[in-house]
């Protein structure tokens, strides 16, 4: 078989960091204390940029980075978590809620689209992933490999992932700090941060998350281990192997429930983001990816496990070699 | 052994009402050879044991002290007629505040002990304990075995133990045997609950999906027993082998429990079975955790006030904080006296299916 790694891999955070206290203040959290407790320290919020532009800003960073001529993109996957996050935003509607759309035709606005115009990627097709909350961008990931593998003529597909919440949301769910941003990656036959498994079970009976805040914390944590177990049984790699645990950043408590649950050491969390950055929806993994390595931290060969989760409900996992 | 006696016999029962002692009620009631009388609270009173033919009721207290709460007369008639006490009577709820539980088990015990020091006819008198006496031991836990030692799990489980301090030094100046019971959790041949306790609570959480995690290792062996083994056993020990001073396990041991894994497993499959669909609400079998990691949910679930989860967890960790310290309960006195009459505990597996369904039947006791 061949290799599938994601070859390069950037993100984009709003400057606007408010602490807990500040967002406590504009009543955009309720408790500050507890989601103190649980790890967090300040939210990440896009005050003027939608989710479009957060997009725009990460794939803007990812060309100029790695100086890819935009015909070499032969696929472009957006992965949004919001519903309002696969359409793009019109004048009438800055908080980007589809249930405000003036028009009719403004639901068919696409931001992926968007992009292809708007960075010339005249070769590449297009779609757009979502209805996974979360994990969104893990499905990018996994399709995009996919379509390496199976299509000989697709050499580099670029995935994409921004999520903002409304202006008036809550930045409190259930627990967890959530921020607003972007990332995007370039996928290759290459193994760079080769894609050595993925998994994801998907639980459609919780689909109406309002009215199961209680039985979804509960599913969480089981049904987190088995997917987690699973995965490294596709690998074929052990925990112990496992160099380092690159999270979604949910609350720090709920991954060292988790670790316990899977019995991981807490030192190979890399859970430095979880407090400076919050739960951003699009793209937690990959930020956290980006920063170790660029904290020196990972080395060549190291096996790498990304967990996450999504309403829906999903849970998502990808063993990675660096 | 064989009691030679000069006169009728009285049977005094507390908890006469109670899962057990309905059951032996009903037992020493059909013998015909004895008056029953039923000590109750005031509290089931239509309860099918005490309108059987020879059981009589009187409604009393024993946290009233000595007088056991009932009339100047009634006592002094009790006093005089009783030839045997059966002392099932206990609060159960496991996480009880200790006063409140010692109220009833430790001190209710020490006034019925001193109500029987006064009865002149007294011949035999049966009191029931737990075998999680054993408290956080872990290993084997014997018969002479006195627990605690490690603490305890939760209030319960302390304050029988204090109630055993009080019934050995009371054996001093009594016929008292002590029956410890395993976790009682329906009737094995219809699986029929007549007391719901912490285990069905924590089936119940199970079967709404609110128990993501359960403190335990996947081979630790759950000792439970059916209520009729319970009846039937501590019934002809008392009845046939009455033995003043001796302890005796009325519990499942290794050969008729079943690992925490194979009962989670045995759990699930019956929710499947006995309502279809439940499998499409993907409901998953609960973690098996360490303690720390247990602990740590329970906590983050305090912080985070959440009262639906904070009252699961509490649940869950009445019960179930005694299936993270395995153990193994010995009752080789009291197999050696009940095998040969036939009396053994089936295997666990062989009627939980029976219970779970009835405790999805009957929606827990809870009315729909």
């Amino acid at each position: 078989m061949t290799d599938v790694g994601i070859d390069a891999l950037t993100y984009w955070l709003p400057a606007s960091s408010p602490t807990l206290e500040e967002l406590e203040q504009r009543g955009a959290v309720r408790g500050a204390a507890a989601l103190a407790s649980f790890g967090f320290r300040q939210a990440r919020v896009a005050e003027a940029d939608s989710h479009v532009d957060m997009a725009m800003h990460a794939v803007r960073a990812l060309l100029d980075e790695t100086g890819t001529p935009p015909d070499e993109i032969d696929l472009v996957l957006y992965a949004g978590a919001l519903t309002s996050s696969s359409t793009m935003e019109t004048a009438v509607c800055p908080a980007g809620s589809v249930l405000h759309m003036r028009e009719f035709m403004d639901f068919f606005k696409y931001p992926v689209s968007r992009l292809q115009s708007e960075f010339d990627l005249t070769s590449a097709s297009v779609a757009g992933i979502d209805q996974q909350g979360c994990a969104a961008i893990f499905s990018a990931i996994r399709f995009a490999r996919a379509t390496l593998l199976a299509e000989p003529d697709v050499r580099t597909v670029l995935c994409v992932s921004a999520d903002r919440l409304p202006h008036d949301a809550s930045r409190e769910v259930v627990y967890n700090l959530v921020s607003d941003g972007a990332c995007a990656m370039l996928l290759r036959r290459s193994r760079r941060n080769r894609i050595v498994a993925t998994h994801q079970v998907t639980k459609g009976a919780f689909w109406d998350s309002g009215s199961l805040e209680n039985e979804i914390i509960a599913a969480y944590f089981p049904t987190a281990r088995t997917v987690i177990e699973t995965t490294l049984r596709k690998a074929g790699v052990a925990l112990d192997d496992i160099a380092w645990v690159i999270p979604h950043n949910v609350s720090l408590r709920s991954w060292e429930i988790l670790l316990g649950l899977i019995g991981c050491p807490r030192e190979k969390l890399f859970s430095a983001n979880i407090g400076r950055v919050g739960h951003t929806i699009a793209a937690d993994n990959f930020i956290n990816l980006r920063d170790a390595a660029d904290a020196g931290l990972l080395r060549k060969g190291d096996l790498l496990l990304l967990f996450t989760f999504g309403y829906g409900l999903n849970w998502s996992c990808m063993v990675v070699e660096h | 052994m064989a009691l030679t006696r000069h006169q009728p016999r009285t049977i005094l029962v507390t908890g006469g009402t109670g899962a057990l002692g309905r059951d032996l009620v009903r037992r020493f009631a059909s013998a015909g050879d004895a008056s029953v009388v039923v000590l109750t609270r005031g509290v089931s009173t239509s309860a099918p044991s005490v309108t059987l033919p020879g059981v009589s009721r009187l409604t009393g207290d024993l946290r009233a002290g000595s007088t056991l709460g009932i009339s100047p007369g009634d006592h002094a008639a009790l006093r005089g007629s009783v030839t045997d006490i059966v002392h099932c009577a206990a609060d159960t709820v496991f996480n009880r505040p200790l006063p409140d539980a010692r109220a009833t088990n430790v001190e209710g015990t020490r006034a019925l002990l001193a109500f029987a020091e006064e009865c002149p006819n007294l011949e035999r008198v049966a009191c029931f304990s737990t075998v999680y006496v054993a408290g956080r031991s872990t290993g084997c836990f014997g018969e002479g075995d006195i627990g605690g030692q490690d603490g305890f799990v939760n209030s319960y489980e302390q304050s029988k133990a204090e109630m055993e301090a009080v019934v050995r030094d009371a054996m001093a100046r009594l016929p008292i045997t002590l029956y410890r019971l395993s976790t009682i959790i329906g009737d094995s041949r219809s699986g029929a609950v007549s007391g719901f306790n912490a285990v069905h609570h924590a089936l119940r959480l199970l079967y709404q999906g609110l128990a993501p995690m359960v403190p335990g290792q996947e081979s630790a062996l759950v000792d439970l027993i059916p209520v009729d083994f319970a009846a039937a056993a501590s019934h002809h020990l008392f009845e046939h082998a009455f033995s003043a001073g001796a302890t005796y396990h009325l519990c499942a041991g290794q050969a008729s429990s079943a690992s925490l894994g194979a009962l989670l497993d045995a759990t699930t499959a019956a929710f499947e079975r006995h309502r279809p669909a439940w499998r499409k609400r993907s409901i998953a079998r609960p973690a098996l955790v360490d303690l720390d990691t247990y602990e740590l949910f329970v906590r983050t679930v305090e912080e985070a006030r959440n009262e639906v989860l904070l009252q699961a967890t509490r649940a869950v960790q009445a019960f179930a904080y005694q299936l993270a310290y395995p153990k193994i309960f010995d009752a080789r006195h009291a197999s050696a006296v009940l095998a040969p009459a036939g009396i053994e505990p089936p295997h666990v597996l062989y009627y939980y299916d029976a219970v779970v369904r009835w405790c999805i039947a009957t929606n827990w006791g809870v009315a729909a």
